[in-house]
C-alpha cells in the first residue's frame, strides 16, 4: 500500500522528450481506450497536444512505479487521471505522480465514495466527479491550463 | 536494442556483468589448459546469447506499454483530416468507395499515403526509381477515380511506413487513419500488423480495412487485432528462436572444429616426436655406462592429495658429460611419452612397449625435465612423476 505521505520529488530518469508539440500538453491515463480516445479527440480539438496512456491496466509494467519514470508525465502541463481509484495499482500511480512531479496540473476523476487515504493523496489535485463526460473534462481541462493559443494552424 | 548506458545504474551494472563474464576468461587463460578456456569462452558467450535471446522474445511477445500520443488538431473545428494508408489496395473498389464517400462531405480532407516498400536488394540494384515510378502511377491511378482533387491528395514513401506516418502527423496531421491490408503479408504489401501499431502509436481513432481476394472489404475488430498481435509475435519469436538453434549450432561447429584442428595438429606434432625417436634408436653404438632401466606407468603412483598419477618409476638422473647414458624404458601405457629438457637439448619421445634410449648431454648442470604429451597435467609438473631432473657432471 502506498504511503500518502508526500516525500520531496525523486529526480526520475528519463528516456528522450517524447512530446514533439511545444503545444499545453495533456497526459489523459484511462483504462479504456475508447474513453481516453474520446477525451484526447475532445481535447485535441480545443488545441492541445494529447498523450493516452492505459495505466496499470495496460499491457507492461507502469514505468511511473518504476526507477525510470514516465518521460510524458514529466512534460504533461496537465494530467487526467480516470483510472479508478478503487484499486491499489491505481493509487500507486497517482500517488508517483504527485511525488515525483509535484508541480504539474492533476486532475483526477474521483469516484462518490472518497476514503482517508485517496481524500489525501487527493489533496492540492483539481477534482471532477465520476462519472464525467469527455466535455465535461476538456472544459475542466481547459479552466485548469488556460485557454491554449489557437496557433495550432501555424504551427503544424 | 535498448543502450546498456541510459542511466548511471544500467551503466554500471553492464560494467558488473562485463567484468563478472571476463574473470573467468582471464582466470583460465592464465592458470588453465586451452581446453578449459574455451569451454569457458563457451560458457560466458552461450549465457549472454541466452539472456539476449530471452529479452528481445519477451519483448515480441509482451510489448512495451506504449502511450498513444497526437498533436492538436488544425483548422476549424469542423474540419477532418483523413490519413489512408494503402498501397497494393489502392485499385481495391471498396477502399475507393469508401474514400469518395468521406471526400464528398466538404469538411473532410484526405492525405492517402502510398508506401513504397523497398526491398534492400533493389536499393543496391538501383532498381528503386522503377518501383517508385509504378507506385506513383498507381496512386494516380486511384486519385483519379476517386476525384474531389481539391479535398484528396496523394504522397508516395520509400520510408518505413511508421516513420512516414509519423512524418504525415507533424505535417498532414490526421484526426483518423486508415489503414488498408490484406489479411496475409505479401510481396510488397503492407503488413497487416501495421494497423495495430498505429493504434498503439498514436491517440487517433485508426481504422482497418482488411481484403480478402474475392471478398468485399472488412473492417476488423479490435479482438481480431489483438489476436493478430499476439500471434504475429508468437511467430516472430519462433521465427526468432530459430534462428537462434542454428546460430548457436553453427557457434558449436566452429567449436569443435577448432578443437578437432588443435587435436589433429597435436598429433601431427606426436607422430613428428614419434618418428624423431625412433631416429634416435638408431644411434650408433659407443661407449656407454650403464644401462638404467624403468618403467612409465600410468596411475601408478599416488600424489600427496590421494589421488593416482602417471609416474616415471625413475625420475633423477645423473650422467658424465659427452657420455651416452642408455635407457631402457617400459611404456607400459598405449600413447607416448616423453623426457625432455629444454635447457639440455633433450627430448626422448618414449614410445608404448619397451625400447631403449640414449641420453647424452653436453654441458655440466642439473637440469629440469617434464613429459611434453598431453597426459596426467598435474603429474607433468611434479619431479617424481611425469617430471625430474638430469644432473650432468664432468667426465
Amino acid at each position: 500500500m502506498p504511503s500518502t505521505e508526500l516525500s520531496p520529488a525523486k529526480s526520475p530518469k528519463l528516456e528522450p522528450q517524447p512530446w514533439r508539440w511545444t503545444h499545453p500538453r495533456v497526459l489523459i491515463e484511462h483504462p479504456d481506450e475508447a474513453a481516453g480516445l474520446a477525451i484526447a479527440s475532445g481535447l485535441r480539438y480545443a488545441g492541445f497536444a494529447v498523450g493516452v496512456c492505459p495505466g496499470p491496466h495496460g499491457l507492461g509494467q507502469c514505468p511511473l512505479t518504476g526507477p525510470e519514470g514516465c518521460a510524458p508525465a514529466h512534460d504533461a502541463d496537465v494530467v487526467v487521471c480516470s483510472l479508478g481509484y478503487e484499486r491499489e495499482a491505481a493509487r500507486e500511480v497517482l500517488h508517483e505522480l504527485r511525488q515525483r512531479y509535484p508541480h504539474t496540473k492533476l486532475l483526477v476523476e474521483v469516484p462518490n465514495t472518497i476514503d482517508t487515504e485517496l481524500q489525501e493523496l487527493l489533496e492540492g489535485c483539481h477534482v471532477v466527479p465520476a462519472p464525467a463526460s469527455p466535455e465535461q473534462i476538456v472544459e475542466a481541462v481547459r479552466s485548469i491550463a488556460g485557454e491554449p493559443a489557437q496557433e495550432a494552424e501555424n504551427d503544424a | 536494442m535498448r543502450s546498456p548506458f541510459s542511466s548511471e545504474t544500467e551503466a554500471f551494472r553492464f560494467l558488473l556483468l562485463l567484468v563478472a563474464a571476463v574473470i573467468p576468461i582471464v582466470l583460465a587463460t592464465v592458470f588453465g589448459p586451452t581446453w578449459l578456456v574455451v569451454v569457458v569462452l563457451v560458457l560466458v558467450l552461450g549465457a549472454v546469447a541466452v539472456r539476449a535471446a530471452a529479452l528481445h522474445m519477451q519483448r515480441l511477445r509482451d510489448p512495451a506499454m506504449q502511450v498513444k500520443m497526437a498533436p492538436p488538431h488544425i483548422g476549424s473545428p469542423s474540419d477532418r483530416r483523413v490519413l489512408v494508408v494503402a498501397n497494393q489496395t489502392l485499385d481495391e473498389d471498396a477502399l475507393l468507395s469508401e474514400l469518395e464517400r468521406l471526400a464528398s462531405n466538404p469538411s473532410v480532407r484526405i492525405r492517402v499515403l502510398a508506401p513504397a516498400l523497398i526491398s534492400p536488394a533493389a536499393r543496391m540494384t538501383g532498381g528503386i526509381d522503377g518501383l517508385l515510378a509504378e507506385a506513383r502511377a498507381k496512386l494516380q491511378t486511384a486519385l483519379g477515380r476517386i476525384g474531389h482533387s481539391r479535398a484528396v491528395s496523394g504522397e508516395i514513401s520509400d520510408a518505413d511506413p511508421l516513420h512516414a506516418i509519423e512524418d504525415e502527423f507533424a505535417t498532414f496531421v490526421p484526426d483518423e487513419v486508415i489503414v488498408s491490408t490484406r489479411w496475409e503479408r505479401t510481396e510488397g504489401g503492407l503488413d497487416p500488423l501495421l494497423a495495430g501499431l498505429v493504434r498503439e502509436r498514436f491517440a487517433v481513432p485508426v481504422r482497418h480495412l482488411v481484403f480478402e481476394p474475392g471478398a468485399d472489404a472488412r473492417e476488423s475488430d479490435r479482438e481480431t487485432e489483438v489476436r493478430y498481435r499476439r500471434e504475429a509475435g508468437d511467430t516472430a519469436a519462433r521465427r526468432f528462436g530459430l534462428s537462434a538453434v542454428v546460430g548457436v549450432a553453427v557457434l558449436a561447429a566452429l567449436v569443435l572444429s577448432t578443437a578437432a584442428l588443435i587435436r589433429s595438429s597435436e598429433h601431427s606434432e606426436q607422430r613428428s616426436a614419434a618418428e624423431a625417436a625412433a631416429n634416435q634408436r638408431l644411434v650408433e653404438p659407443g661407449p656407454v655406462a650403464n644401462v638404467v632401466a624403468l618403467k612409465v606407468i600410468p596411475e601408478g603412483k599416488r600424489g600427496p592429495e590421494g589421488e593416482k598419477h602417471d609416474e616415471f618409476t625413475t625420475t633423477e638422473f645423473t650422467v658424465k658429460v659427452g657420455q651416452p647414458q642408455l635407457l631402457k624404458i617400459d611404456n607400459t601405457d598405449t600413447v607416448p611419452h616423453s623426457i625432455t629438457a629444454p635447457g639440455a637439448g633433450v627430448n626422448i619421445v618414449v614410445m608404448p612397449g619397451v625400447h631403449t634410449y640414449k641420453l647424452l648431454l653436453q654441458r655440466a648442470g642439473t637440469y629440469l625435465w617434464f613429459c611434453t604429451f598431453v597426459c596426467d597435467e598435474w603429474a607433468m609438473h611434479h619431479p617424481g612423476y611425469m617430471s625430474g631432473y638430469i644432473t650432468a657432471v664432468a667426465s
